[in-house]
């Protein structure tokens, strides 16, 4: 057991509006003389503000909202004590070791309670008790030339959702793990991944990450505004492009639902009192809607989706990926593959890296195999695949139906300056891309 | 400085009551971290934050468990040692865990913490900001960063004996001029605010910005590029990252594996570990456990020297304790002997890179690396920037492009990176090959 850690933080945050201009301070300090700091630093940073203040930034909030929220589960960790989560982890660790070459395994799992109120002049009192759970494993092995290779997940890395401690279950480590060490012992002597143009089929926990870095991260508004150009980007999509822009093919729905059964961000009211609807992000391919706070959407008019998160007391509540979700249409994985004669079947994720607007992107799978006249043959490791973001969602051919639809969780979704990490969530089932290029050599 | 002393009482008060165990390690951080972020010449976010942590390691033998909160009162402290000892006693043993660092000297920090920094108010940040933004609508250009000033305490006290703290500050200036179809990036980031420069990191971010209205194609390859200290950050991540204990000696993933001793890049280049220099304010220790961090020299005029340690590692392996996290977070590559402008001018035809972005390690035995470029990218030609350029995907090894550098003779303290939050001080580095892979459609 490599480590076994708790993290307790409690706090406040004090948003203060003058003039249209926003202060915000943070303290963990619950005393009377802090809160009169807290308020009056909050003011000081707002008034600074309005020195720059030729136009108004935000309007205050009209609603009275009074409301209370829990994340549903059916088991709750409490009733699972340490000694039982170290001794699944351990057995589910162990069931990797399957051949001499593998040399490391790992298995982990993460609960996260929050409790969140929120308050507000107009009279607005939300009390929250959100839950979130994952759970992950992997096996590294080494092959005959000393390559080292992993395999792990379930999905990207792990299985993240909202709920207790059936989240954790559900992840199924203990089954997962030998298959993950047969596949990491052949990978590490397998062959890289030609570079070509193939049929690439997604399983759906690549997807997901597909889905979250190359619509999720574009349609939030405050980039698709230039209020993120400096550090997480901007957005090739926008708002003057709703209704117009082609963003992949017919195939492509995807919408954000803040209300999404199992979703890491679903909540009762996001971090402004917003409550969540579900929106039509993109209908048939077309651009529908952005994600939003109110402020982005009160200067552009576009629709609330309840997408403001803060990572934390400490942090301004920012837009972000909340539950986007890529609806699925017919058919299984299985029946895609069959459906395929000349591609490649990808799954896990190692790397990813694409462009500060969203469009150019390379993914770096942990395992591809080839696809032949329907049936999945050799494994290639470094099955990486590059595309251009319209492009690669415009040949997106098939989406499987609901067999293959899981509700994916990303727990460390970056943005903001200073940086705040967020939890997101990616619904999807499995696809195919035609006519994609991989095998994208790293020495190229 | 009451931080500091405040820290090592919180620390003093939680081991004590933690006194039942083997052996126990404190650390806590107290910071205060303010930020006027900004957007289209007008601040969007203006905030600040302070925050306590405390975290209690608690070891029954090999088996051990870390608690944290920023919760300081009694009941809470009282929590924590018993939710740690419970957790403790009922996890599966370590067997890499041996101690603990013993007490021992630690150097005493030469600088650091500067008034002008931590006493910055909001309108002392905005005044800075109001130049900037007027300079900027004077080019017709908009904007995007942040100013941020911020004060952080560290300290780590165990049940043998060691007790270290340290407060510095830190000030920064990210800003990103952006024009219609063009844009510049600038930053400057020092412990000491009153030598903010913002109106160089104005001037610099717009003259780029403004090189040329429509960003040129240019066909991909290999070219010589000269990578200003924040791209040449990033992609030196790729060795540093790879330079820890675990990454050599278990994982074995490291470029490093194989190679130590032997002459693997250019002469030029010498890789230091020195908390001490005077670009820095970092402590004298290792924050994760308190052990002094010794001054290192890592890759020595291109031959491979040697990986960094922590407490744990060290008695781990039966290495050396370098006093480090799992990389060297106090990187500092020597300069070279001519200016940036003489290493511009030394250029035929190549390509400056300002920064990129979202920049992986494809191979970690090579340190191969692909990324892409950001926020301004030029054509060199005959020793000037002559075009702003579209951006471009690039695929390198780092083991294999730095057998060919040549640095400026200018270091400076680049912005912390994302992940580890460590700055490195860096000159501009002029790399003879680096390979363009593709090019995207926007600059």
């Amino acid at each position: 057991m490599r480590e076994a850690s708790d993290v307790t933080s409690a706090g406040y945050g004090v948003r203060a509006l003058i003039d249209g201009s926003w202060g915000f301070f943070g303290s963990d300090r619950f005393d009377d003389a802090a809160f009169d700091v807290a308020a009056a630093r909050a003011t000081a940073l707002a008034k600074s503000g309005t020195k720059i203040a030729d136009r108004v930034f935000a309007l205050q909030p009209q609603e009275k909202v009074v409301a209370h929220f829990e994340t549903p589960m059916t088991k709750d960790p409490a009733s699972v004590g340490l000694s039982a989560r170290a001794d699944m982890l351990l057995a589910a660790e162990r069931a990797g070791h399957v051949a001499k070459s593998v040399i490391a395994g790992y298995a982990f799992l993460t609960i996260w309670t929050t409790v969140k109120e929120f308050y507000s002049t107009t009279g607005s009192a939300v009390t929250q008790m959100l839950r979130q759970a994952g759970a992950g494993c992997g096996v590294s092995a080494l092959g005959r030339d000393q390559d080292v290779q992993m395999r792990g997940g379930p999905g990207d890395f792990a299985l993240y959702q909202g709920g207790g401690y059936e989240v954790v279950e559900r992840a199924g480590l203990h089954a997962l793990m030998p298959e993950y060490g047969r596949e990491a012992v052949l990978l590490a002597d397998a062959p890289a991944l030609p570079s070509g143009v193939r049929d690439l089929v997604l399983d759906s926990g690549v997807l997901n990450l597909q889905l979250h870095e190359s619509v999720g991260h574009p349609l939030e508004l405050d980039r698709a505004l230039g209020w993120e150009a400096n550090f997480s980007g901007v957005s090739w999509a926008t708002p003057d492009q709703i209704g117009k822009l082609r963003y992949g093919s017919e195939l492509l729905d995807v919408y954000v639902d803040n209300a999404l059964p199992l979703g890491m961000a679903t909540v009762g009211y996001d971090d402004e009192a917003v409550k969540p609807a579900r929106v039509p992000l993109i209908e048939r391919g077309i651009l529908r809607a952005f994600l939003t706070s109110r402020d982005t959407a009160a200067q552009t008019g576009l629709v609330q989706t309840a997408s403001t998160r803060a990572q934390d007391w400490s942090c301004v509540p920012m837009v972000r990926i909340t539950n986007i979700v890529l609806a699925p249409h017919e058919g299984t994985l299985a029946s895609i593959i069959a459906d395929t004669k000349d591609g490649v079947y990808v799954a896990g994720m190692r790397s990813w890296s694409i462009d500060d607007h969203r469009l150019n992107f390379q993914f770096g799978p942990q395992i591809g195999y080839e696809i032949k006249n329907g049936k999945r043959g050799r494994i290639f490791k470094q099955p990486t695949y590059t595309g251009v973001t319209p492009h690669f969602w415009g040949s997106m051919d098939r989406v499987s139906g609901p067999e293959d639809f899981v509700v994916w969780g990303t727990p460390n979704c970056g943005k903001g300056e200073p940086e705040q990490i967020s939890r997101t969530t990616q619904a999807c089932s499995a696809a195919r891309f035609r006519g994609v290029t991989v095998g994208v050599k790293s020495d190229a | 400085m009451l931080d500091r002393d405040r820290a090592l009482s919180l620390a003093e008060t939680v081991l004590k009551a933690a006194a039942g165990a083997d052996q126990a390690q404190v650390t806590v951080t107290i910071g205060d971290a303010s930020y006027a972020r900004f957007a289209g010449n007008y601040v969007i976010q203006n905030l600040d934050a302070v925050s306590t942590q405390i975290t209690l390691t608690y070891f029954a033998g090999k088996k051990s468990a870390s608690i944290s909160t920023d919760d300081a009162s009694p009941d809470s402290i009282k929590r924590i040692v018993a939710e740690a000892r419970d957790i403790a006693h009922r996890v599966p043993p370590d067997s890499g865990f041996v101690s603990l660092p013993k007490a021992a000297p630690i150097a005493p920090a030469t600088h650091g913490y500067f008034d002008a920094t931590a006493d910055a108010t909001p309108d002392d940040r905005i005044e800075k900001l109001l130049p900037v933004f007027a300079r900027l609508k004077s080019a017709q250009l908009s904007s995007s960063g942040f100013m941020t000033t911020q004060t952080t305490t560290s300290a780590v006290a165990n049940s043998l004996g060691v007790r270290a703290a340290f407060t510095g500050t830190m000030s920064g200036l990210q800003l990103k001029a952006i024009a219609a179809k063009t844009s510049g990036f600038a930053t400057f980031y020092s412990p000491d605010f009153s030598r903010m420069d913002a109106a160089g990191v104005s001037e610099r971010a717009a003259a780029k910005a403004t090189l040329a209205l429509e960003p040129a194609t240019f066909a991909p390859g290999d070219y010589t590029v000269l990578l200003e200290p924040s791209a040449f950050a990033a992609a030196l991540k790729a060795l540093t990252e790879g330079m820890g204990a675990d990454n050599v000696l278990e994982d074995k993933d490291s470029w490093m594996v194989g190679r130590i001793g032997k002459r693997l890049f250019s002469p030029h280049l010498t890789l230091r570990d020195d908390w001490s220099h005077p670009l820095f304010a970092n402590p004298p220790f290792n924050v994760n456990d308190g052990a002094q961090t010794k001054k290192l020299t890592l890759i020595d005029r291109g031959v491979v020297d040697r990986y960094v340690t922590s407490t744990y590692s060290a008695n781990k392996y039966h290495v050396a304790n370098t006093g480090h996290p799992n990389f060297p977070g106090n990187a500092v590559i020597e300069p070279g002997s001519r200016s940036r402008e003489a290493l511009l001018a030394s250029i035929e035809r190549g390509v400056l890179i300002t920064r990129t972005w979202y920049e992986r390690v494809v191979d970690p035995r090579r340190a191969s690396i692909t990324g892409i470029t950001r926020d301004g990218v030029y054509l060199i030609e005959n020793g000037k920037l002559t075009k702003t350029l579209k951006n471009f995907r690039y695929f390198v090894s780092m083991v294999d492009v730095l057998k060919e550098v040549e640095f400026s003779d200018t270091q400076v303290l680049t912005e912390p990176d994302a992940d580890t939050n460590c700055s490195s001080v860096l000159p501009d580095a002029k790399i003879a090959k680096y390979h363009l892979a593709a090019q995207t459609s926007f600059a």
